[in-house]
């Protein structure tokens, strides 16, 4: 089997892509925000809390689409959960510059993480935006 | 594989991106002509013998290399006239897409012919680009958009769109050709249209390539192409409107080269068909479409429908007998399009996976989202032929499906 097509979908990618984690809406929740890819119709909606400490106490989505976009969302809220806004914050930048292919060092993720069996992304620019939609609506949760 | 006469056609060498490696070693199998055609040496060639040899700006000049650019612009439009069968040249608008036909219909037909509470009768299988510019005249002037379901089968449900009609329908815009399933418009649509005496717009994007274009005989009043789709130069497209309602809307931009006379109180406008072509024209791209025209015709439009047929039809029977594919449309006669899904693949996996396999099919939703919404769907794979393609590509694309399957399978 091709390489390319290995380090894309890393059985971590194939199982989260079929069972995604934290399915679904939290309740109760003061953060959302709709993630949507117009090119190809993939949506999905995410629904955090963040309480006084700042801390994402909880993080759910919902949504459909390819293997690529609901596994990045599932590892996304594994990921997040329990983190303060501002590393999550670094997370979201890391992240973005291991899916894009960027050459610039990353801060806080590393080869250890679950979030880097998505860096095969990169060999298929088409598909970074399917890897970076849940992100983007984070990052639009945290803005509204 | 069968022996097939599709081989015969001997044209792969005409097209110098299909000796391309794709990942440097695999030999390109292109099946997503139906988002664009890949361009023949002969379009190649003389578009750049265009620049190097010829080009000025047209109809502006009297120099000799005005006089050549104009002419091969002009003759482009002579040739896109007898390739659609238009009675006249004036019946020949170029824009830069087809989208920009629409739009310009949309716009211009409007503020002719329609005012508030007017209605538009469209179809769920349109594309987007042949829905939000009548969204535009919903938004903004109060038309009523009407929308005729489909059967099952990927065909307009013609009953249900000869029941839309009121005395307040004054346009009806539909595609010819379905990007998804790959079916023909059935003519009793037109005829609805003649016997309630409303103009029809035809979206010929998929069809002008692959189905013998006769719009006198259609009946249609409007019909758009664009160039890239036919082989020819992106940037470039083509609107038919008959000379009468050409003549009596209003231009759709301003600037030069539309005009007859200006003064600092107004202007007159130009005759057609410069009327609707303001500023520049795509004027090399015209001339590359004009060239993919000769390309068909050299080959024989008859000869290429022939040849897509076949592989389509031998596509389809090959997907047919797959248990884990679900093809969309029915038993339809589809017209170098399929639309299809693995089942538990999403078409995204499917498309990545081929590609690395050096296949190039369209994944999503095919800018037809209310389709998708209407089918249950998110997004489905696409299959489209051009005269290039073969069986024996078709036989390795099913080899690689089954590939596929057993990977996400695993």
């Amino acid at each position: 089997m091709n390489d390319l097509i290995n380090d894309l979908y890393q059985e971590i990618i194939l199982d989260h892509g079929r069972e995604p984690r934290n399915f679904g809406e939290c309740e109760p929740h003061n953060k959302s925000a709709d993630g949507h890819n117009p090119l190809c119709g993939d949506n999905l909606k995410l629904t955090f809390l963040l309480n006084d400490q700042n801390i994402i106490e909880d993080i759910k989505f919902t949504g459909e689409g390819c293997a690529i976009s609901l596994a990045s969302a599932s590892l996304m809220t594994e990921k997040l959960k329990g983190k303060k806004i501002e590393v999550a914050e670094e997370i979201f930048k890391d992240f973005t510059n291991l899916v894009s292919g960027s050459d610039e060092d990353l801060k806080v993720l590393n080869e250890e993480d679950s979030l880097y069996a998505l860096k095969g992304v990169g060999g298929f620019p088409m598909r970074v935006k399917c890897a970076t939609m849940a992100w983007h609506a984070f990052n639009q949760a945290l803005k509204d | 594989m069968e022996d097939s006469k599709t081989l015969n056609l001997n044209v792969r060498k005409d097209f110098p991106i299909l000796s391309k490696k794709i990942l440097e070693k695999k030999d390109l199998i292109y099946f997503d002509t139906a988002a664009s055609a890949q361009k023949p040496n002969t379009v190649i060639n003389e578009t750049n013998d265009f620049y190097k040899n010829h080009y000025s700006n047209v109809s502006r000049g009297v120099h000799t290399l005005s006089v050549e650019s104009t002419f091969r612009y002009e003759d482009a439009r002579k040739k896109v006239q007898k390739f659609l069968n238009a009675r006249s040249e004036n019946e020949i608008i170029f824009t830069k897409s087809a989208t920009e036909g629409i739009n310009l219909v949309a716009q211009t037909f409007y503020e002719k012919f329609m005012q508030k509470g007017d209605e538009v009768i469209l179809s769920l299988i349109e594309h987007h680009s042949n829905l939000i510019p009548w969204f535009f005249l919903r938004d903004k002037y109060g038309v009523v958009l009407k929308f005729a379901n489909i059967q099952p089968s990927g065909e307009i449900d013609i009953d249900h769109f000869n029941s839309l009609f009121t005395n307040k329908t004054k346009i009806v815009s539909l595609t010819h050709l379905s990007n998804v399933f790959g079916t023909e418009l059935n003519e009793k649509a037109i005829s609805i249209c003649k016997d309630k005496n409303v103009p029809i717009l035809l979206d010929g994007c998929q069809s002008a390539a692959h189905l013998k274009i006769d719009v006198q005989k259609l009946g249609c009043d409007f019909f758009v192409f664009s160039g890239h789709k036919t082989y020819g130069p992106a940037g470039i497209g083509v609107l038919y409107g008959t000379e009468n309602l050409l003549s009596e809307m209003p231009p759709y931009q301003g600037g030069g080269g539309m005009i007859g006379d200006v003064s600092l109180e107004g202007a007159s406008y130009a005759e057609l068909p410069a009327k609707y072509e303001a500023g520049t024209p795509p004027l090399v791209e015209a001339h590359g479409l004009g060239i993919a025209i000769d390309y068909m015709n050299n080959i024989g439009l008859d000869n290429i429908i022939e040849h897509e047929n076949e592989i389509t039809k031998y596509a389809f029977n090959k997907l047919n007998e797959i248990d884990f594919i679900e093809i969309h449309g029915g038993d339809n006669k589809r017209n170098s399009i399929i639309s299809f899904n693995i089942k538990d693949v999403h078409s995204h996996e499917v498309s990545s996976f081929l590609d690395v396999e050096g296949i190039a099919i369209r994944a999503g939703h095919h800018c037809c989202q209310p389709l998708m919404k209407h089918l249950g769907i998110n997004s489905t794979a696409r299959l489209s032929f051009g005269v290039y393609n073969s069986l024996e590509e078709v036989d390795k694309f099913v080899i690689a499906l089954h590939k596929c399957k057993e990977f996400f399978n695993k």
